[in-house]
């Protein structure tokens, strides 16, 4: 049989009545639990797998998918509506879709999450069903060196889009890259500012710092604004759903986002966090409304969403073709073959074709299912906002604690919970952007370790970075992407300083 | 929605009796990876066997098992109903995080499974055997790289313990430390290393499909279904084994500990367990009483050794 | 960057003391880096080597920010309420302080309470009951049903048997 006919075969199944049924109640759990604030999808999945073990391997297979879509889509909307992401991937949804809700465009930037989180998904699952083989092998061409061109390109492109004073946005980074320095040292097992404290020996949780500085950090800043500051958040202003424009300006950044998001999700040491990063940035590059971004610019929600959900599918590339699990999601699903005594890898698409086309099919079948709720659900989303102040931020508190508790059971866990929340706090009180700090935390290790591996290979020759072709174009693009804003602005300088000085008169 | 949620909770709940707490297994490490998975099984079939009739299992993820093992030693003290699933990577991280506490902080009851480790090379690399990868580290260290998983693990430690016994200078090997044997795999796969170490349950897949060469497996004897020879049949004396074990809290009296012995004994030889073992690829390696402790203490003053050769640990 | 007049002049107050806390973190992290023993091994980067780097570039962001601070004045920031800050604050450290002896009910039903009191609902008899039937709830559906193992106390003792 060839892949068509697998793929039909495999959806013939899925949309039998019971598992249609099944698929249903897993995006409804998945979105249930992914929504509370501060719950990201790894422990989603982990804590609703059980869910699925009574039944046979089709149904588990397809509850299961709907609980990772569900669980996906859930994170987002609460990152969007309370700007309490629960992982790294939602941190950048949450910029810009905080940002869209509070002014009562909350409808068109769900809307254009869920449609675009369909669109990609949709497009990754048949990209992951038809291409796996030849994806994985250029994937694995990818080796430390070239792992760290692309950091420093994702470094370089990010940063350079992150707020508007350059220096405030490079503290940020830079204490970010200081958090990411604590822990033992992978490549040496050197610990480093670590204290004698053993609960540190392992770095710091991202879900943690993201959880405390997004969802505590507002908390406190909004509350230090004192009574009467109801009237800051819109719940709805205008249209729920999203207009002609909105549309003209999502479709092409749904694409966009999906054709980084798939490709980066497939490399072993890529991530949907670096997927939906680099989004971001090509979306802040290319659109026509930049004056918009950092106050809600909807590319800027309907790329890293899309960008997001196909690298969530990506990360399936070398789950199923290689055996390699490379996100925490993707060893918890790893887990849940194993209880069908499947072991993952290179022969599993020879070994056991019905059950890994048996899976791609519940994806696109949760997929829809999942665009099929949540759209109508929107409305009803909304009304988060209208929750009165005490009890939505004490519920997201109880949460976000949940959510930490969950990750790491341990009093340092929740004192680091407090400590980064009151630093949020801070920075936000001096204007200072929070995500560069998660994205510090998280593209630091990753350079560092895979420069130091690099460079080890080669025997600590430096030349080693550029010879391979991949890495040398990353570099390069790094390099533009560096140097093209510095001359547009210095071309730039003069219209604004002559608008300045009328300004003064 | 709302009754969909509801019902299949109910389902959940329904599922699982409700039983008075008869032992907690603490897991040092994050759901998900095998120690857990360990904790995890033995709940099962402690629980279908009827050895116990309400199991827990707790997570206290961190550093090797060490922090696990440290809060284990201060809670459970005493306390029979007490138990915490370890393995060879703790003896390692214990030396290595200057760990306060030792294995010596709890009662050891036995050695469970346990896992060779594995040398491969990418099928397209010109070394076809394991005498060829050691003269190739003898002639110039610094150009075999070996990918592994973390640094001061049982990979780590094996190439450390190949070196010594090839006679090549342990400080010299250039190992390439990977988060885990997924992303080493990768590496190898990818022809970006020399060589690759790590569990053979990780790379066998990988073998039988032809995109990897087994060079040796680190065992004292040949594995069944494994094409490859033991390091210490191509002439290098180094056996090592990842093995993982259960270990009751500190301050037990003889009674209470023979109590739990006799309680892992009869879990390790049921049919429930064997069935596990052979679903989840564990080599079944039960060893107790004074053999295990007598085991356990030669493979902890070897293990010191080779780590201050390699220069982990001063 | 919007020059507000003369008081605009003034320095500005806290940047000093953010500049001051950069130069120290960045102080930090070179000593811990020069601290570790040097393994760079084949690399040539030891572990020691990145922390410094982050180090240095922290000390210059800290002047950086100083000599900014120094030029411009700092933006007029909205006038801060202690209070349901401190209401807020207090809250997470009584929880984070208790919640392993008191167990998670309790524990959340103070953080809830204290922050419902930040948010200016401070009439206790509806904020207690509602904050204790929230953790019951979560602790209910997520430590019973789904087996995430949540800290107990007498609460969950009592109701829960564990």
């Amino acid at each position: 049989m060839d892949t068509f006919s697998f793929l039909m075969q495999g959806l013939a199944t899925a949309f039998e009545p019971m598992m249609l049924l099944y698929a249903l109640i897993g995006v409804t759990l998945g979105t249930a639990v992914g929504v509370l604030p501060g719950i990201g999808p790894a422990l989603t999945v982990a804590l609703l797998l059980p869910v699925t073990y009574g039944l046979d391997a089709a149904g588990s297979l397809i509850m299961f998918a709907g609980i990772y879509y569900g669980g996906m889509y859930g994170g987002s909307t609460t990152s969007i509506l309370l700007n309490t992401p629960g992982e790294s991937a939602s941190v950048i949804t949450a910029l810009e879709g905080n940002k869209m809700a509070r002014s009562g465009r909350g409808g068109p930037a769900l809307a254009t999450a869920a449609i675009g989180s369909f669109v990609a998904g949709l497009i990754a699952t048949l990209l992951l069903a038809f291409l796996a083989p030849h994806v994985v092998k250029l994937a694995l061409v990818f080796g430390p060196r070239e792992y760290f061109a692309l950091m420093v390109l994702a470094f370089v492109t990010v940063s350079a889009a992150f707020g508007e004073s350059a220096l405030k946005g490079l503290v940020s980074l830079f204490i970010g890259l200081a958090l990411a320095m604590v822990g033992i040292d992978q490549l040496t097992g050197q610990t480093r500012l670590s204290f004698g404290v053993p609960q540190l020996l392992d770095g710091i949780e991202v879900t943690t710092l993201a959880v405390a500085m997004f969802a505590l950090g507002e908390a406190l800043f909004v509350a230090a604004q004192g009574p009467g500051n109801e009237g800051a958040v819109l719940a709805i202003k205008g249209r729920v759903k999203m207009t002609a424009q909105d549309w003209s300006r999502s479709w092409k950044a749904w694409l966009r986002g999906t054709g980084i998001g798939f490709p980066i999700g497939s490399m072993p040491a890529g991530g949907a966090d670096i997927a939906s990063f680099l989004s971001y940035a090509t979306e802040r590059n290319l659109t026509k409304h930049p004056e918009e971004f950092g106050k809600g610019a909807i590319e800027g929600v309907a790329g890293p969403e899309a960008a997001n959900n196909a690298a969530a599918a990506g990360t399936l590339v070398p789950l199923l073709t290689l055996g390699l699990p490379t996100t925490a999601t993707a060893a918890i699903m790893l887990a849940g073959f194993q209880q069908f005594g499947l072991q993952p890898g290179p022969l599993l698409f020879v070994t056991a074709p019905d059950l890994v086309w048996g899976l791609i099919a519940s994806l696109l079948v949760a997929n829809v299912m999942l665009l099929v709720l949540n759209l109508p659900l929107i409305r009803f989303w909304i009304l988060l906002l209208k929750i009165p102040q005490p009890w939505l931020y004490g519920g997201i508190l109880v949460f976000a604690t949940l959510g930490t508790l969950g990750v790491n059971p341990s009093p340092v866990e929740l004192t680091m919970l407090v400590l980064f929340g009151t630093l949020g706090y801070l920075m936000r009180l001096y204007g200072y952007p929070i995500a560069p700090v998660v994205v510090g935390l998280i593209l630091g290790p990753m350079a560092e370790q895979q420069l130091r591996r690099a460079l080890s290979i080669s025997q600590g020759d430096p030349m080693t970075l550029v010879q391979s072709p991949i890495a040398a174009v990353l570099l390069a693009l790094a390099a533009v992407a560096l140097i093209l804003p510095m001359i547009l602005r210095a071309r730039g300088r003069g219209d604004v300083l002559a608008q300045v000085g009328q300004a003064e008169d | 929605m709302k009754h969909a949620l509801f019902g299949a909770m109910v389902a959940a709940a329904l599922a699982m009796p409700a039983f008075a707490n008869d032992y907690t297994i603490m897991a040092p490490a994050s759901p998900g990876g095998g120690w857990d998975s360990t904790a995890r099984t033995m709940q099962e079939v402690m629980q279908a066997e009827g050895i116990s009739s309400n199991v827990q299992v707790t997570n206290v993820p961190g550093a090797g098992g060490t922090v696990g093992l440290a809060q284990f030693v201060a809670s459970a003290s005493g306390d029979p109903s007490q138990l915490i699933v370890g393995g060879y990577v703790m003896v390692g991280a214990i030396l290595t995080n200057a760990s306060p506490v030792s294995l010596a902080d709890v009662t050891p009851i036995a050695r469970l499974t346990g896992e060779a480790v594995a040398i491969v090379v990418p099928a397209a690399s010109p070394i076809q055997d394991i005498k060829g990868l050691v003269d190739a580290m003898a002639a110039d260290p610094g150009a075999v790289s070996w990918a592994g998983g973390s640094a001061g693990g049982v990979d780590h430690i094996t190439v450390g313990l190949l070196a010594k016994a090839a006679g090549v200078d342990p400080t010299k090997i250039n190992y390439i430390a990977f988060s885990g044997g997924g992303e080493a795999t990768a590496a190898i796969l990818g022809n970006q290393v020399t060589a690759g170490i790590s569990g053979l349950g990780e790379f066998l897949p990988q073998v039988q499909a032809g995109t990897m060469r087994l060079l040796a497996v680190s065992s004292d004897a040949r594995i069944d279904g494994v094409d490859a020879p033991t390091l210490s049949e191509a002439g290098y004396d180094v056996v090592v084994q990842n093995w993982r074990m259960v270990a009751a809290a500190p301050g037990l009296s003889d009674e209470q500990k023979a109590q739990v012995a006799a309680d892992i004994e009869k879990l390790a030889k049921s049919a429930g367990w064997q069935k596990a073992l052979a679903d989840k690829g564990w080599a079944d390696t039960y060893l107790a009483g004074a053999d295990f402790d007598a085991q356990l203490a030669k493979e902890i003053e070897a293990t010191t050794a080779v780590l201050k050769d390699i220069g982990l640990v001063q | 960057m919007t020059p507000n007049g003369a008081s605009g002049r003034r320095p500005d107050g806290a940047a000093f003391i953010i500049a001051l806390g950069l130069v120290a973190l960045g102080a930090l992290l070179v000593w811990d880096g020069g601290r570790i023993p040097d393994k760079a091994g084949y690399s040539g980067v030891g572990p020691g080597d990145v922390p410094k780097l982050i180090g240095y570039a922290l000390v210059l962001l800290g002047i950086g920010t100083a000599i900014e601070g120094w030029r411009n004045p700092g933006p007029k920031r909205a006038k801060q309420h202690p209070v349901p800050l401190l209401w807020l604050l207090g809250g997470m450290v009584v929880m984070v302080a208790s919640i392993h002896t008191i167990g998670f009910v309790l524990g959340s039903t103070i953080l809830f309470t204290c922050a419902a009191a930040a948010f200016g609902e401070r009439r206790f008899h509806v904020a207690i009951p509602s904050g204790l039937g929230l953790g019951l709830f979560i602790y209910a559906v997520f430590d019973v049903l789904l087996q995430l193992n949540l800290p107990g106390g007498p609460i969950e003792m009592a109701i829960f048997g564990r």
